[in-house]
């Protein structure tokens, strides 16, 4: 009895640890190919670690296409965003849990369908209506665009939700302006939701690809992902320089695999939220 | 009394306009303007519209891509969908115990979810690279011919489709991590005094509670597969011969290659279409999904 349960647990490891190591593996592949040579890199059979790491190719990647105004224009796009959903769709979610007024099924009912829609069918209009206010290749355009989303009105309306209508209510007889309710009571009530919503919507806009490269042809504005795109397939020439294209793609990922490491209890609680929101 | 009305309803404006500007300019006006486009003939630069009524829909109901593109979007989210819940829901049944180093392998096994498509995309065509790439060195250690992974019309979609279910497998196994945990454990332990073995638990109450978890993901996956652009876009670009063209990189390469606005329009109302249905769908199945416990 108590070895059968041994060896379950062993081969519970055993399979998980290979599952593990499969999903992890392109990243340490990547990380590896970035320090060959690139004669070492087309050698048959390949080297699991190179010979002579080459560290500097790192550097020179980084020399050859602008990462650093990549890297900081997709922080610098991200950031904004964050802090401009989080704004609106804080104040969203309160006027529709706790407000009253004329339209107000009419804007819930909105919400949800603006949910179904894939934004993706919309980048073709939106494109016309960004050119007629010539906001494209313009910082203006790529914030303002992807000012609003959908699903965080939709996750903080989940969470004022559950907020007790009592506490709101005290603070109405107390004579506190719609404001100081949103500051002093929901939002520190529900901080661990906007945290989550910061989080994973700075992730998403960082990654962000498709419709930032539809709006900025100028590199001086271009989101990281767009740029990577672009040193692979000119600075790179499709693949003649492997080892700098793997270098400049581990420099792309790892800012967020350093995010990932010291925030994954946050983003994992993510889940729950948006299987909660999901509940309707 | 009305007065007292009027200044709520300016009130809770104020509270709703920043949301509501961007909402209404890159949300509900771009969605009134494609169906008004698709009923046009238009290429970006020529200042005047032509009016074609339905011309647009029945010249895409003909065109043979469009049902070429069609079959890659099923394939693609069949292809897609099944593989990313079936992982997630064994990682999570194998994780779902107490174990020692659990933690890693979640942290290992979400964290492709988190990086960036695009950059993940680049290095899988590193990975898939035909002569010296690490999947066919591997094929080849166990004595399998590899193929041209993403130059073979065959082998590029399943190309594509690794690269999405790696991505996505261990976010699904995160949901099911939490249904499976909120499963109440006096219903198994009941289950347990009836005689029920493990395989049985699993399938007559493990299963059937976590139904939910299983309907939301097929919807939110079936979604995301009809959207997947990035890694189509590194990888392939819709070929070889169009392969991987799904309708999504079909209305795109309307719309940004070819500039057939009306087309590409209709390509995107029938996108839009699908997906509508598929959440009424959702909802209204999870209505009755969601309450039975």
């Amino acid at each position: 009895m108590h070895l059968w349960r041994n060896l379950g647990t062993l081969a519970r490891h055993v399979t998980l640890a290979a599952a593990a190591i499969l999903m992890a593996f392109p990243f340490y592949w990547m990380a590896s190919s970035a320090l060959k040579t690139n004669d070492e890199i087309w050698q048959f059979p390949p080297t699991f670690w190179p010979q002579t790491p080459l560290w500097g190719n790192f550097a020179e990647a980084w020399a050859e296409a602008p990462f650093t105004r990549y890297l900081l224009n997709s922080v610098f796009v991200a950031g904004a965003i964050v802090v401009i959903q989080i704004i609106n769709s804080g104040m969203m979610a309160y006027a529709l849990t706790h407000m009253k007024f004329r339209l107000k099924g009419l804007f819930t009912s909105a919400i949800l369908i603006g949910y179904m829609v894939p934004a993706t069918a919309t980048y073709l209009p939106s494109y016309v209506i960004l050119g007629e206010l010539h906001l494209l290749n313009s910082y203006g355009g790529l914030i303002l665009s992807n000012g609003v989303s959908v699903f965080s009105i939709f996750l903080v309306r989940q969470a004022f939700l559950q907020v007790s209508h009592e506490l709101v209510e005290a603070g109405k007889m107390d004579g506190a302006s719609h404001f100081r309710i949103l500051w002093t009571i929901l939002i520190p009530l529900t901080r661990s939701s906007f945290a989550v919503l910061a989080l994973i919507t700075f992730i998403e806009q960082y990654n962000n690809y498709f419709w930032p490269m539809l709006i900025t042809k100028d590199p001086n504005l271009q989101l990281v992902s767009a740029g990577l795109r672009s040193f692979f397939v000119e600075g790179g020439a499709y693949g003649l320089k492997w080892p700098l294209i793997m270098a400049a793609s581990a420099m792309t990922i790892a800012p967020l695999i350093v995010l990932f490491v010291f925030t994954q209890k946050t983003i994992i609680r993510s889940v729950n939220l948006s299987a909660g929101a999901s509940k309707g | 009394m009305k007065s007292a009305r009027l200044y709520n309803d300016f009130k809770a404006l104020l509270f709703t306009l920043p949301a509501l500007v961007p909402l209404v300019l890159f949300w509900f006006f771009p969605l009134a303007y494609v169906i008004y486009l698709s009923f046009m003939e238009w290429d970006f630069m020529s200042p005047e519209k032509l009016f074609v009524g339905f011309q647009n829909y029945r010249d895409l109901f003909e065109n043979p891509d469009f049902y070429d593109s069609l079959r890659v979007t099923v394939l693609f989210c069949l292809g897609s969908v099944i593989p990313i819940i079936v992982a997630g829901l064994l990682l999570a049944l194998l994780l779902n115990q107490r174990l020692r180093g659990g933690a890693v392998y979640r942290t290992l096994m979400f964290s492709p979810w988190v990086t960036p498509t695009v950059a993940v995309s680049i290095v899988w065509s590193w990975i898939y690279e035909p002569d010296v790439g690490l999947a066919n060195n591997m094929l080849q250690a166990v004595g399998i011919e590899g193929v041209r992974w993403l130059e073979d019309p065959n082998w590029a979609l399943v190309g594509v489709l690794l690269v999405t279910i790696w991505k996505s497998a261990g976010w699904s196994m995160i949901f099911y991590l939490v249904a499976i945990h909120n499963v109440p454990s006096d219903l198994l332990e009941a289950a347990e005094l009836d005689g029920a073995d493990r395989w049985r638990k699993f399938i007559n109450v493990t299963l059937p509670l976590i139904s939910p978890t299983t309907f939301f993901l097929i919807i939110v996956q079936t979604i995301q597969a009809l959207q997947a652009y990035d890694q189509i876009n590194v990888l392939t670009q819709g070929g070889p011969a169009g392969s991987t063209r799904t309708l999504l990189y079909l209305y795109y390469q309307s719309a940004f290659t070819s500039f057939q606005i009306g087309e590409a329009s209709s390509i995107a109302i029938t996108l839009i279409f699908g997906c509508v249905l598929l959440s009424l769908l959702s909802f209204f199945m999870g209505r009755r999904t969601v309450h039975y416990t």
